[in-house]
């Protein structure tokens, strides 16, 4: 087997030779010339600015997007040290700066471990299941040969991303609420009833597979389209050696596709923290309240239902800074484990 | 050329577009009327600017009051409604006491309690004869910010009437298929009926046996848990402790818990078994009250918590339910909580401080708490029909005939509601009650009010201070969620509630349950002695 890994490994250095020949190409084919080694780092920075800068226009407009949408509003998490409602100027004379009074408000609630186990709980189990899951089903619907039965399967599994949360939450109400399926075969067969949404134990179960079943399909589309980039020659040189079936996935295609993976494992552990407020919030009932109140809806109820927006920015920014701590913390960790990582 | 032609086109939609832009918005800030005022309201409800209502206020005031809209799902989506530009004051505004206090002390709204004096007779009228509204529409700071909404009907206070489907029981008495130790008679099935707790959950548990609505579709005993009427609070009350939907309430001039009592825990275990016998179902806890009503059209329940018969079955099916009295405790007793739901609302109405002309547009709006004012407001017009146009003995009589409308429906189309002051005096000297109301309030008195527990009172509007604000919203909040959680969890767990869980409910919360009531008995002692 140790054949098919070096060829792998072989395939990735072409790869990169590729790679460094296609922006020789870009360059123009400078010719060395005498004395480059000589040239300052500064000159060498600009003269490659003047050849390829144009380059850069492509980025231009996410650079955009990206300044406009996400660095301008971040001075909004000044809210959270401050006394405010809409209509205050953010920083002004009118502003009235309390320090970290609201985060004193935040840590203070009763509640404030109950919610941040919640969430971390909810948030991370749902990554244990939701996480390798789209990896195996890209690998194996990258294993079905005919071309017509993986494409139905492929469009069968994503089509449920395309449901939106209230329709989808509404159909499991239909399943598993009150005077649902569930519900009403237990009642026909002489039980009492079962309504999950009333159960705390149930709401992450729900909550972590509705989730799956809806997004599985899609997120394995990013693997396969990393799959396809595989080398066929590399598979047949693993038959010629005699792997099987299940062998070439693991010492070809998951090789392959590690990078990816390790890529999209750090953004998710970035992510850990934030599970959207909206289903939850869809999916809350009092007997539920248990298991169901996290941070964000947290947030929600208290910042901006009751009008207290200090405090919600206050429990938001905590939260973001968990999630930047975890991506730090994953980022370093696959950089020493694997040598793949994000910066 | 191509190219050019391309180009020029582009070039003249978009000035076309940035021309329009700029007459639109400067168009939004010219308008011919004195005033305009943003009111929130649905598209059924019907212009404001052509109720006969505002045509008579106009007429009498000689002040021109142009309405512009939102509908409630608009509104609420904005954050900051008191920055939308040209209105000069917001009617429905629905502000907590919070964002009241937040605007006020900004100076975005204004503080009404400085001109009270100079342009509102009627206004310095009620705040000078009834000082617990006065005390009730105060911020911490003092001022007041908005205009009230008083309906005083005596109704709120009691937001639960037992029905039970008299039908069903007659089937069971038909088929001598009574439960063993109930003794019914159908001459006994009548408006309110006196049936012990235990007879009528032997009843229910009948109902539920012989699905009489067919199907599986029987529903024993319906309510919706935490809505404001039609909630499970008299049923726990039965037990012995006077329980509303906040599990709190003011006993002797104390403020209480009631979670706190015993009896309460007794009844939340006695409601579990309901619940595992199927008496009570999970919809209860997870419908709204919309839920509620289009489930019980076709009169599959059993029996019902809610206000009046009339909207939860359909008109066929009425006759089916009677009025139960409270259900007699296992000693013998009978009592009803009380809700803390308020007849003095704060927040219908605010004026913004970009008004050109405060004494002017508040002179108008004093006009509203004129009773003929209130009452067409609340009802509607005279002139569309709400009331009838000849006077008797010098009071406004409502007109109960409103064609094929029902008379729901042609209050929701033609009032205005908002701004109003009707009490006892008004409804004695000046507005006849609608029918609706009187029966309601007949059954009220009759069926409910008579078994209140002695000493206990709703909490009324109390003012806090900013630090007693900001106290209460780390720790009500909190606690509210605990207690809802465990409830419905205990009832709906499927196992029996143990007592050491409950005790373990206190335990947890004891910090928060202190500091609530000690703030809440502190701001009830300072409105006793402000309205002494």
């Amino acid at each position: 087997m140790a054949n098919v890994e070096a060829a792998a490994a072989a395939q990735s250095a072409v790869d990169e030779d590729l790679v460094e020949q296609a922006y020789e190409a870009l360059d123009g084919g400078t010719p060395a010339a005498p004395g480059k080694h000589e040239q300052t780092k500064w000159q060498k920075w600009k003269d490659n600015f003047k050849r390829k800068g144009w380059i850069l226009i492509f980025i231009l407009p996410a650079l955009i997007y990206v300044i406009i949408f996400c660095y301008v509003p971040m001075y909004g998490i000044l809210v959270a040290f401050q006394d405010y409602m809409p209509g205050d100027q953010i920083i002004g004379s009118n502003t009235v700066w309390v320090g970290w009074n609201n985060f004193n408000t935040f840590f203070s609630n009763p509640n404030f471990w109950d919610y941040f186990v919640n969430t971390f709980l909810l948030c991370i189990l749902g990554f244990i299941v939701g996480f390798p899951l789209p990896i195996i089903v890209a690998l194996l619907l990258n294993s079905v040969r005919p071309k017509k039965v993986k494409k139905g399967l492929q469009i069968l599994y994503y089509a449920p991303h395309f449901i939106s949360l209230v329709v989808l939450v509404g159909m499991m109400k239909f399943l598993f609420g009150s005077e649902g399926l569930l519900d009403n075969l237990s009642k026909t067969l002489g039980g009492g009833g079962i309504d999950l949404f009333l159960k705390a134990e149930a709401f992450r179960p729900l909550f972590i597979f509705s989730g799956n079943w809806q997004d599985f399909g899609w997120s394995a589309i990013i693997y396969l389209a990393a799959l396809s980039g595989v080398d066929p020659a590399l598979h047949e040189a693993a038959k010629v050696d005699g792997a099987s079936r299940f062998r070439r996935i693991f010492s070809v295609d998951l090789p392959a596709i590690l990078p990816t993976i390790v890529m999209l494992m750090i953004l998710s552990v970035g992510n850990l923290m934030s599970c959207g407020y909206e289903k939850v919030l869809l999916m809350q009932t009092n007997g539920n309240l248990e298991t169901s109140e996290i941070l964000s809806t947290y947030v929600y109820n208290f910042g901006l239902i009751g009008g207290q927006y200090g405090v919600g920015t206050a429990a938001g920014l905590f939260n973001s800074v968990i999630n930047v701590v975890l991506l730090i913390i994953a980022n370093f960790t696959s950089k020493k484990l694997s040598g793949n990582s994000m910066w | 050329m191509k190219k050019a032609i391309i180009g020029i086109t582009v070039a003249v939609l978009w000035f076309v577009c940035v021309i329009a832009f700029a007459v639109a918005s400067a168009d939004s800030g010219t308008s011919e009327h004195q005033f305009t005022v943003l009111t929130v309201k649905e598209d059924a409800v019907k212009d404001y600017n052509t109720m006969p209502v505002f045509k008579e206020l106009a007429e009498d005031t000689g002040i021109e009051v142009h309405w512009t809209y939102n509908t409630s799902a608009q509104y609420s989506n904005n954050i900051d409604p008191v920055a939308i530009k040209g209105i000069d004051a917001i009617y429905h505004s629905g502000f907590s006491n919070l964002k009241l206090y937040d605007y006020g002390r900004r100076g975005r709204i204004v503080a009404i309690d400085e001109y009270v004096d100079k342009c509102m007779p009627n206004f310095k009228k009620i705040l000078d004869s009834r000082p617990d509204i006065r005390e009730a529409l105060k911020s911490p700071d003092g001022h007041i910010y908005s205009l009230p909404r008083v309906e005083e009907m005596g109704l709120k206070a009691y937001p639960n009437i037992l029905y039970l489907n008299k039908a069903w029981v007659e089937k069971l008495i038909d088929a001598n298929d009574l439960p063993k130790g109930v003794n019914l008679t159908k001459d006994q099935l009548k408006d309110g009926l006196d049936i012990s707790r235990d007879d009528f959950k032997a009843i229910l548990e009948k109902f539920n046996e012989k699905d009489f609505a067919g199907g599986g579709k029987t529903v024993p005993l319906a309510f919706v848990s935490g809505n404001w009427q039609g909630n499970e609070s008299d049923l726990i009350a039965s037990f012995g402790v006077p329980e509303n939907r906040e599990h709190k309430t003011i006993v002797d001039g104390k403020v209480t818990f009631t979670f706190e009592n015993e009896a309460w825990f007794e009844a939340v275990k006695e409601l579990a078994d309901w619940y595992s016998r199927g008496l009570i179902r999970s919809s209860a806890f997870t419908q709204t009250d919309n839920d509620f009503l289009a489930r019980g059209q076709d009169g599959r329940y059993g029996a019902f918590y809610w206000w009046e018969k009339d909207t939860v079955v359909a008109k066929d099916k009425r006759d089916d339910y009677i009025i139960v009295l409270p259900l007699k405790n296992s000693d013998g007793s009978r009592y009803v909580g009380v809700s803390n739901e308020l007849e003095v609302e704060k927040g219908e109405c605010v004026i913004l401080d970009s008004c050109g002309d405060k004494e002017g547009l508040l002179s108008y709006f004093d006009k509203f708490f004129e009773p003929e004012y209130s009452a067409q407001l609340n009802y509607g017009s005279v002139k569309s029909g709400a009331f009838l146009s000849e006077k008797v003995g010098g009071k406004l009589i409502p007109n109960d005939d409103h064609g094929i409308q029902s008379a729901d429906d042609f209050r929701m189309k033609n009032a205005p509601y908002g701004v109003v002051y009707l009490t006892k005096e008004v409804w004695d000297n000046s507005v006849e009650m609608e029918s609706r109301a009187k029966l309601r309030l007949e059954n009220l008195e009759n069926y409910v009010k008579p078994y209140t527990y002695t000493g206990v009172t709703s909490i009324p509007n109390l003012n806090y201070t900013q630090e007693e604000l900001v106290m209460l919203n780390t720790y009500e909040s909190s606690l509210s969620n605990n207690v809802a959680s465990w409830f419905t969890g205990a009832i709906t767990g499927g196992s029996v509630p143990t007592k050491d869980s409950w005790q373990n409910l206190l335990n947890t919360n004891r910090t928060s349950i202190d500091t609530v009531l000690r703030i809440n008995q502190t701001a009830y002692d300072r409105y006793l002695a402000a309205i002494a």
